[in-house]
């Protein structure tokens, strides 16, 4: 019973990294229409950078220079190369994409070598909490409220300012909000910083639970497009419900057969994709992107 | 007629011992290049089995390169087939002959497994497109992979199969032992190239048939379509191509090279790694493919052997191989998007397909029988040709067309208006069959083909031009129409791998008589994409018309066009109407009240009122609801 509920629990946190990597591609594809493979690069910059912060001047820091050094990085990957690629087929932008994420991996793995790393919270994180009839990392929880209060930062972000009313219409008529005007240039750099921003943020603060390796961006990204795919690319209440729901099913099969628990997710993938292609939230007239 | 398929012939036959001379010329040259191959590497620094693994490995670029480049699909699963075949070929070895190895029975038999696996994958995952397939394609890899993983009793699980017996190769009454060392070649300086085994030869051979093999698919009538639906799927499915039926054979092919060449590097390796089923090496075709230069006959093949040769000299000089691979794939992304083969100048077509562009007949005006055969039941028949009853389309919530009760007799030149957002282009689209109905049915000369997809209506007679002139922009004119008319002729699907289009006669009769109709024949070797707007409208129509329909969906014919053009367009679709049943989406009131035989007013999805032309004009209901805030005198116009 103790470790179902662990598994559950594990569920919750691996679930919450998924639903904030797939935020990021989400309101990405919708404002600028690109499928971003890259995406996972994000995530492990994030989490090199919270690394060294955490380890050279302290963990406060790390949680404001990871989002601030992969929102720049993103920002200068933006205006280099993929604006050119904004307008090409999926296809291209895939690839595109995944070369980009070649690229940062393999640097990272120049730079910081090969193996598993992480760091160690303070001390005062360093304890567990009593959840009744077991215990539980405190950090892992302080995590997940975290995440869960930056989730609802950005759905505030889409729903509440203009820049989020472009996402919102750019996910239903890209051509539509380009006739707008101007200002989606500057609202698709800004989101594009954004969705990198999470995935940074998330990178360097999952870091102490789940260690990094220069594979790691590459092994979270796949989940997480599933993770769209199985919501609805385009919607962020997709994306949350598919992350939970990867996650969760990842963790219990876990715990029940290890061995397919990498396996389940792309079962699941390839279901919702053959009963209901357009994602469990997701609008039919997206699909055909 | 006569005298111009002789005018024809003529320059055919003078082609042909041309023709054969460039394959023969090909398949020396090619043969030369394998045969040398190793002679080049050897002194690079490639290990002795290299040349080896390049020649093989080369065979699932090439069939990775027919679904990215021909087909325009990325899969991110080709591993699936380049591990499931060595994984199949290596147990036939052990469970099935392990006492008579023979190459041919396990390489032969995990072809045919990876074929049947592409077939059953492709199944599900070829109506889907860009992030959607790669991603299903990937699922499946994963699945294959855990599968294997998993089944330990007959793959050894992570360990992989290892030790596989030497195979050997029945060739009549030989036995031929592929691990042969050939003679020592002295290469002076660079020592000798001494440990070139039988398997070499062997692998050249295989290499040499596949890249034979696959200039002629794609120079074929099949590798035509396959390009034709790349280019435009929308036209491609409504000249009547089935265009998940093509996508489909090209994943099987795909598959089974891939398949063939992951079961020859198992058996020449003697083992099976897990690894051969996972995500790295499915990317590896992507960048082999990339690299190389995708749709190109030798890129894939050229793509592989750098990519491989720099994996191995440079992984023994620099950690940083392999961030020097990402960044060529990225720079030849970035710069050089069709691949290194742009740079060696080594596609010799720039646009393989100009090849099926056949010289200019000279246009006749007299009577076609080929478009007399559409005209039959004209006008005269009590039937009507097409009716809708109670028709609906709901999106969402909204009824974009509802309660749609609609008769044309045959021959008629109906005229469908409206104000905007009345439903007129959404009433089409059912008609064609791009859209399916919510509610009613549409009979078609007395059948009911709601339920038909819009490739199969047009091969029943129901061609549309659009409202945005659908065409293939980097065809010329002439192929833009030869498209639809092979369409014709061919059916909707033909796994015609070995011939060429430039054999039907028919195509080229259509496809000529389409222009001459819309008066194109002065442009037909020109990129459709480079017309004016006026010319890529009446192609649209000419690409229709080339299918032989008997009724022709026309979606704002003249809109955007210049008073002048617009009255030419009117001209000859009024000459169109004396052949077949037209229908017209129009906003030009003097065009639609000048043409129609009778109009039909929609209005928020339904059908106000339908009548002649004078009917139409005096109509007060239509007055009222259709000319809104307009004067009646555009009504009258």
């Amino acid at each position: 019973m103790e470790a179902f509920f662990e598994a559950l629990l594990g569920g919750l946190v691996l679930g919450l990294i998924y639903v904030a990597i797939a935020v990021g591609l989400t309101i990405i594809f919708g404002t600028l229409r690109l499928v971003n493979f890259a995406h996972g690069a994000f995530y492990a910059i994030g989490a090199y950078v919270g690394l060294v912060i955490a380890q050279r001047i302290g963990v406060g820091w790390a949680f404001i220079a990871a989002p601030i050094a992969v929102a720049l990085f993103a920002v200068l990957l933006d205006r280099l190369v993929l604006r050119q690629f904004y307008d090409k087929e999926p296809t291209a932008q895939l690839l595109v994409t995944f070369g980009i994420a070649l690229v940062v991996e393999e640097t990272l793995r120049l730079i910081f070598g090969a193996t598993t790393q992480q760091y160690q919270m303070p001390d005062a994180l360093q304890g567990s909490v009593s959840l009744g009839f077991f215990t539980y990392p405190a950090y892992r929880l302080l995590f997940a409220g975290g995440v869960i209060l930056m989730l609802a930062l950005v759905w505030l972000f889409i729903e509440r300012t203009n820049y989020g009313l472009i996402v919102r219409a750019g996910i239903r008529d890209r051509v539509m909000v380009q006739l707008l005007g101007g200002n989606i240039r500057q609202a698709s750099t800004i989101v594009f910083a954004l969705g990198a921003a999470i995935a940074g943020l998330v990178g360097a603060a999952a870091t102490p639970i789940y260690s990094i390796d220069p594979a790691t961006g590459f092994a979270f990204l796949v989940p997480s497009f599933v993770v769209v795919v199985v919501g609805g690319l385009g919607s962020f209440w997709g994306a949350v419900l598919g992350g939970l729901l990867i996650g969760e099913l990842q963790s219990l099969t876990n715990l029940a057969y290890a061995p397919a628990s990498n396996v389940v997710i792309y079962l699941c993938m390839a279901l919702v994709l053959l009963l209901r292609p357009q994602g469990l939230l997701g609008e039919s007239e997206v699909i055909r992107q | 007629m006569t005298t111009s398929t002789a005018a024809d012939a003529a320059p055919a036959v003078s082609a042909r011992p041309s023709l054969l001379w460039r394959d023969v010329r090909f398949t020396v040259l090619c043969a030369l290049g394998i045969a040398l191959f190793p002679f080049v590497l050897h002194p690079l620094g490639g290990y002795s089995t290299l040349a080896t693994q390049i020649a093989i490995v080369s065979i699932a670029s090439i069939g990775f390169n027919l679904l990215l480049g021909y087909a325009g699909t990325l899969s991110y699963g080709h591993a699936m087939f380049y591990g499931g075949g060595a994984y199949i070929a290596a147990i036939l070895m052990l469970r099935a002959m392990p006492q008579h190895p023979n190459l041919w029975l396990a390489v032969g038999g995990a072809t045919l497994g990876t074929l049947v696996m592409a077939v059953l994958v492709g199944a599900v995952t070829v109506r889907l497109y860009g992030i959607y397939f790669a991603l299903l394609t990937l699922a499946f890899a994963q699945m294959v992979y855990f599968i294997v993983e998993q089944a330990k009793d007959w793959t050894n699980g992570d360990d992989g199969l290892q030790a596989l017996p030497n195979a050997l190769l029945p060739i009549g009454p030989w036995n031929l032992d592929l691990t042969t060392h050939l003679p020592a070649f002295p290469l002076g300086p660079f020592g000798d190239l001494s440990d070139l085994r039988m398997w070499y030869v062997f692998a050249g051979i295989c290499l040499l048939l596949v890249l034979l093999l696959f200039r002629m698919l794609t120079r074929s009538q099949f590798g035509e379509v396959l390009g034709a639906i790349r280019e435009n799927e929308q036209r491609s499915s409504l000249i009547g191509f089935n265009a998940p039926g093509y996508r489909l054979a090209a994943f099987a092919i795909s598959g089974a090279l891939t398949g063939f060449s992951g079961a020859l590097r198992g058996l020449f390796d003697g083992t099976v790694p897990v690894d051969s089923l996972s995500i790295d090496r499915s990317g590896s075709f992507v960048i082999y493919t990339i690299v190389g230069g995708v749709q190109t006959l030798f890129g894939p093949v050229a793509g592989t052997a750098v990519i491989m040769w720099l994996e191995n000299v440079l992984s023994a000089k620099t950690p940083a191989w392999r961030l020097i691979e990402g960044l060529i794939f990225v720079g030849v992304i970035v710069f050089l998007p069709r691949g290194l083969a742009t740079v060696l100048r080594q596609q010799r077509d720039k646009n393989p397909r100009a090849l099926f562009v056949r010289s200019l007949r000279p246009s006749t005006e007299e009577p076609d029988p080929l478009l007399k055969a559409a005209g039959e039941g004209h006008r005269g028949g009590v039937m009507s040709i097409i009716e809708t009853f109670k028709l609906g389309k709901l999106f969402g919530h909204f009824a974009a067309v509802r309660d749609v009760d609609f008769r044309v007799d045959p021959g008629e030149l109906r005229a469908v208006i409206g104000p905007n957002g009345a439903g007129k282009t959404t009433f089409f689209n059912l008609l064609s069959g791009t859209i399916a109905p919510s509610d009613g049915t549409i009979n078609y000369k007395g059948r009911d083909v709601s339920r038909l997809t819009g490739t199969a209506r047009v091969h029943q007679g129901i061609a549309k031009a659009f409202q945005t002139a659908s065409i293939y922009p980097d065809q010329t004119v002439r192929q833009n129409c030869r498209l639809a008319a092979l369409a014709k002729v061919q059916g909707a699907f033909a796994l015609q791998v070995f011939r060429r289009s430039s054999r039907l006669q028919d195509v080229d009769a259509l496809a000529e008589r389409a222009m001459a109709r819309l008066e194109l024949t002065g442009v037909a070797d020109v990129r459709a994409g480079d017309l004016s707007h006026g010319d890529k409208k009446r192609l649209d129509i000419a690409i229709a018309l080339a299918t032989q329909p008997q009724i022709l969906l026309l979606d704002e014919p003249v809109a955007g066009m210049s008073k002048d053009e617009a009255r030419k367009t009117e001209g000859l679709i009024r000459r169109l109407a004396t052949e077949m049943t037209v229908l017209v989406i129009e906003h030009d009131m003097e065009m639609v009240m000048g043409i129609s035989d009778s109009i039909t007013v929609l209005h928020q999805g339904t059908v106000l009122a339908t009548g002649t032309p004078e009917q139409i004009r005096n109509n007060p209901r239509v007055q009222e609801a259709y000319l809104g805030g307009h004067s009646q005198a555009e009504l009258a116009g």
